[in-house]
């Protein structure tokens, strides 16, 4: 074959010049787009699977956010504008299928930018960051390390949001003064373990035993929930587990008659849980994801563009699944492409500059700041306010916006202490 | 405490229930085509997605959704027969990896034809049955205990008291001598793929409103009756119930106790301490295993 080319004329200084050529450019995704040419963007996390409602919606979030920025011309570059197009890999949130699937999607589709879940699936992940210097970015910050210099938590700084949940409830509740907490055992439970117990400690909660860590296998809740409620507690704490236990936990606490304060990260589909359970039941339930058609979403402290809209379109597309994740993805895009049309380029370090150019940058739910030297080794966390939500009348309502760096430099030190006791600090990880 | 102790113990019997319906199916399918239906755990999950489908869909009342899902199921189970483990029947290893290969099928068709999501079924019931103010058991759990109670009842009869429950045991001994008997080891097949394959099925529509129903449902209901059917003893029916009481009674009071991670590793220490004792189960026979 190649006999053949030469003949044709090809010389072979030409051909390995070429070929190089070729080979570096693959190596360096991002460095070589053709003007007018698509912008791809990877999209690595569960789309199947007992976490796929943590990315799947995301991807449908990313599709309505690619429409948009394509119908206003795509985004601009030093050399012209760029239609973004999304590719998506399902990792299934096993950390080999996310290995291979960055690999795929930096090799073959020749992304400029990879979003992930996180999680269990980083340290497969993390040593072709390593190799190629891709830029990636996490839901979940307690992936950050020192060592993962183009890895960004730019949306959601889980699990260190959940203490605005734990001082709402302190302050609307007062004489809720003891609680337990139920988690799955996992890179996602642990650290929101240990960020629960500094929260509650910091406002005088009693956690009465030691928190009840379950198999993610788990299918039957009842054991654990009857062992939560051996103890009388006033707040029942569900961590950051996944939907597939909020829901039978919350319908189990029903079917055993508790009657106490609620408070977990995520409640998706809580109209699900109120149709298993009761609206009384679930009135007061407290967490941090908003439905986006919540009129404290269109204040002008809000950089996430036309969040009302958005979840109109989103809605209306797919109707009765939007979850905490569905707007995320997108609002990372949106400091994303904000980042390469400072930089006129979706170079990864280009863009890593420009994102964190003067320490702050626009957050979702307000201008926020680079963040996290103390607790994951890099300031590679963007952290602001966050809302704290509460099902009243079976709907979610955003109850206010707090300040989570405020509470840091309050409490940073329980949050540390707890954080090393559950060995997730980032010098600990495995 | 024994308000602790009588809740515990109730949630127990709960979960021996469904353990048992799906561990006694799996121990039907071992003990009539000796072969391991790594299957089973899908099989239990397409049951749970039928009652998606007739009752959460098609708004059709419960208990026709169980009653479809059992005769779904079956169905599928004949299908297996025929088309897996009838070709492979010198081959028990075959049978084995088209057993996995049929796993993956029901999972992708699953996730083609419902989504990767979890589902959403609306309660059944929500009655609570209270037997004091701390002590109490939904109603829709004592469907799955009585269920359990009067299927395994049933079976025990049909397979005792029956001529084709002896011919049925007869081939699980010694399928060649009970074919020198004119018993068709076909049909005895077919007759074990069907109840086998029913019983996971119905144990996946009764339980499917309780938990969480999504394609990969069937992962953790397999480990559980691995478990369950190797200390038994491996092609005992009678040893299947009776792990799968102690099974779950370890289980749940352990979970309850000391956590659901040590309850896991409490149950898998359990089965090495069988294998180590009696490597045939507790209940089991040395050619079988």
């Amino acid at each position: 074959m190649i006999s053949k080319l030469m003949a044709a004329g090809l010389t072979r200084r030409t051909f390995l010049k070429s070929t190089a050529i070729t080979a570096v450019g693959a190596a360096l995704p991002g460095a070589s787009l053709a003007a007018g040419e698509p912008i791809k963007i990877g999209f690595l996390a569960p789309l199947t699977g007992a976490v796929a409602a943590w990315g799947k919606p995301g991807l449908d979030g990313c599709m309505i956010w690619a429409e948009r920025v394509n119908a206003a011309g795509g985004i601009e570059l030093s050399d012209g504008k760029h239609p973004v197009e999304f590719v998506s890999y399902d990792n299934e949130y096993d950390p080999a299928k996310a290995r291979t699937g960055a690999t795929k999607l930096i090799r073959e589709d020749g992304v400029s930018f990879i979003m992930m879940l996180g999680g269990d699936t980083w340290p497969g992940v993390q040593p072709v960051a390593d190799k190629t210097g891709m830029l990636f970015s996490t839901l979940l910050p307690s992936d950050l390390s020192p060592e993962s210099t183009t890895l960004l938590a730019p949306a959601e700084v889980h699990p260190i949001y959940v203490v605005t949940g734990v001082d709402y409830l302190a302050d609307t509740y007062p004489d809720a003064k003891t609680a337990v907490i139920c988690a799955q055992d996992d890179a996602l439970g642990l650290p929101s373990v240990a960020t629960y117990l500094a929260a509650f400690e910091a406002r005088g909660i009693e956690v009465l035993e030691e928190p009840l860590l379950f198999d993610p296998a788990t299918t039957d809740f009842a054991p654990i929930v009857t062992r939560m409620l051996s103890s009388n507690p006033d707040i029942i704490c569900l961590d950051t587990c996944y939907s597939d236990y909020v829901h039978p936990i919350c319908e189990q606490l029903f079917q055993q008659g508790y009657a106490g304060k609620m408070i977990s990260a995520t409640a998706d589909f809580y109209d699900q849980m109120i149709a298993k359970t009761s609206k009384e039941f679930m009135e007061g339930f407290i967490f941090q994801f908003p439905d986006f058609d919540d009129p404290a979403l269109a204040g002008d402290n809000i950089n996430f563009e036309d969040a009302n809209g958005f979840y109109e379109a989103y809605s209306e597309r797919h109707p009765g699944e939007w979850g905490a994740v569905s707007w995320e993805y997108a609002s990372i895009m949106d400091l994303w492409k904000a980042a390469a049309e400072k930089a006129g380029s979706a170079d990864p370090d280009a863009v890593i500059a420009a994102m964190k150019e003067g320490g702050t940058g626009k957050h979702a739910f307000g201008d926020a700041v680079w963040w996290g030297t103390e607790l994951f080794g890099i300031d590679n966390a963007l952290v602001g306010d966050w809302p704290v939500v509460v099902i009243e009348d079976g709907k979610a309502v955003i109850k206010g916006f707090k300040s989570i760096p405020d509470w840091y430099d309050q409490h940073g030190d329980l949050l540390i202490k707890h954080m090393q006791a559950y060995d997730q600090m980032y010098d600990q990880r495995g | 405490m024994l308000d602790l102790l009588a809740q515990t113990g109730l949630n127990a019997v709960y979960a021996a229930s469904y353990i048992s319906l799906v561990a006694v199916g799996l121990v039907l399918i071992f003990g009539v085509m000796g072969v391991i239906n790594f299957a089973h755990g899908e099989l239990f999950m397409a049951g749970a997605y039928v009652v998606v489908a007739v009752y959460a869909d098609m708004h059709m009342p419960f208990f026709l959704a169980v009653v479809v899902g059992l005769l779904f199921v079956g169905c599928l189970g004949l299908l297996m027969e025929r088309a897996l483990f009838r070709p492979l029947r010198d081959n028990p290893l075959g049978g084995l990896v088209a057993s996995i290969g049929f796993l993956m099928i029901l999972q992708a068709l699953a996730s083609m034809g419902f989504g990767v999501r979890m589902e959403f079924i609306p309660p059944v019931t929500q009655h609570v049955v209270w037997f004091t103010d701390t002590i109490s058991i939904p109603l829709a759990r004592v469907y799955v205990i009585v269920a359990a109670v009067l299927l395994l009842s049933t079976l025990w009869y049909f397979l005792k008291r029956t001529r084709f429950g002896w011919a049925l045991r007869a081939s699980a001994q010694d399928p060649q001598a009970a074919e020198l008997q004119g018993i068709s080891i076909a049909q005895t097949a077919k007759i074990a793929m069907f109840i086998g394959a029913g019983l996971a099925g119905i144990a996946g529509t009764l339980t499917a409103p309780l938990v969480s129903v999504n394609p990969h449902m069937g992962h953790s209901v397999i480990v559980t009756a691995f478990i369950v059917i190797i200390v038994g003893g491996v092609g005992s029916l009678e040893g299947a119930i009776i792990a799968s009481v102690v099974y779950a009674f370890v289980h749940t009071f352990v979970t309850t106790f000391y956590g659901g991670v040590i309850a896991d590793i409490t149950g898998l220490s359990l089965m090495l301490l069988v294998l180590i004792v009696k490597p045939t189960g507790l209940f089991g026979s040395a050619d079988r295993a």
